[in-house]
């Protein structure tokens, strides 16, 4: 049968999640827990946001693995969050992200049966104008992206999918 | 040998805000256990011609919840093709609904983009009905109604690059 083509196919480096839970409350939690990280320079490299879900509200977020202790304890403190918000964790796991040219729903219901059938979870997806991004555990990224190369067709002159430069944001900085 | 490059902006760079209007907003839950269903059901050669304008996923206790926003008549479609779906529970149907979406120079490398964003939006008293952010890109669905005001509070936090 004829491969399904995609544009592309990229990992992470490994990160953590959180997901916090909770009742409805006056604060706006992502403006809190954003602010809370951008004190720390943090940077939230996977966010979703669902105010509404069922009764209660879900942020769910992934960062670089190195700051899982930092954040943590962050969030931990008394006050960080709203009275009635749980935290649970990851500590670690990876994106891989795919690059669909069409069919974005054919290609993410194919994904899903062959990472089941292959017991590959996924904690999170989000997409944006040309991609689809998944979180699995980390320690599985190698065999869901081994999955992925079987089932769709990739360009011949694909890009490394590991990643090969770590971007930091500086705390220097300088003036015009 | 390491690199370290500085980039520094006064207010956010982006490359300009761009919206989706007259969207059908629809969640389901999913039990985990009945992931590889879902997954069957939604790689049907039926829905192939869909063309979803965001989709979003969380977990949490032992279930997968789902958000697609569909052009109107393909999310009339789509919701009522798993409706039929037993498995699938906690079904919800908004229209219509809007997205907002940006990109801008290093989102995704750097901190403080989600901040900037979900502040804003918070001050000018918007609700944000769902978001998520991955590969360098925000999007933001909102009230139809929401829609005008949140790319003007967005437009006075971030620059637009030329």
């Amino acid at each position: 049968m004829k491969k399904l083509k995609i544009g592309g196919l990229k990992q992470s480096l490994e990160l953590c999640q959180f997901d916090l839970r909770g009742p409805d409350s006056s604060e706006e939690i992502a403006s809190k827990v954003s602010t809370l990280l951008l004190y720390q320079k943090i940077n939230m490299e996977f966010l979703t946001y669902y105010p509404n879900r069922n009764s209660y509200h879900q942020l769910t977020f992934c960062i670089s693995q190195d700051k899982f202790f930092t954040t943590s304890e962050i969030l931990k403190k008394e006050c960080s969050l709203p009275i009635g918000w749980e935290i649970n964790s990851r500590g670690h796991v990876g994106i891989i992200t795919i690059f669909p040219h069409q069919s974005a729903i054919k290609i993410l219901g194919v994904i899903m049966v062959s990472w089941a059938a292959q017991s590959i979870p996924i904690y999170g997806i989000a997409t944006s104008l040309s991609a689809i991004s998944f979180v699995t555990d980390y320690y599985l990224i190698d065999k869901a992206t081994e999955v992925i190369q079987d089932l769709f067709q990739l360009p011949e002159d694909h890009a490394p999918i590991k990643p090969e430069i770590r971007y930091y944001q500086s705390d220097i900085v300088k003036g015009d | 040998m390491e690199t370290i490059a500085v980039y520094w902006e006064s207010r956010i760079k982006t490359y300009g805000f761009q919206r989706i209007t007259d969207l059908a907003f629809i969640e389901f839950s999913c039990p985990l256990s009945e992931i590889k269903l879902l997954g069957e059901i939604l790689s049907q050669d039926d829905l192939k011609i869909l063309r979803p304008k965001f989709i979003i996923a969380q977990e949490s206790d032992h279930e997968i919840s789902f958000i697609f926003c569909l052009p109107l008549e393909e999310g009339e479609n789509f919701h009522a093709s798993l409706e039929k779906t037993p498995s699938l529970t906690n079904h919800r149907y908004i229209y219509p609904v809007s997205i907002i979406f940006f990109y801008g120079p290093h989102f995704g490398d750097r901190y403080g983009i989600a901040t900037a964003t979900f502040s804003t939006l918070s001050k000018a008293g918007i609700k944000i009905i769902a978001s998520g952010c991955s590969s360098a890109s925000v999007f933001l669905v909102l009230s139809q109604d929401d829609i005008d005001k949140a790319e003007e509070v967005l437009a006075e936090t971030f620059e637009v690059a030329n």
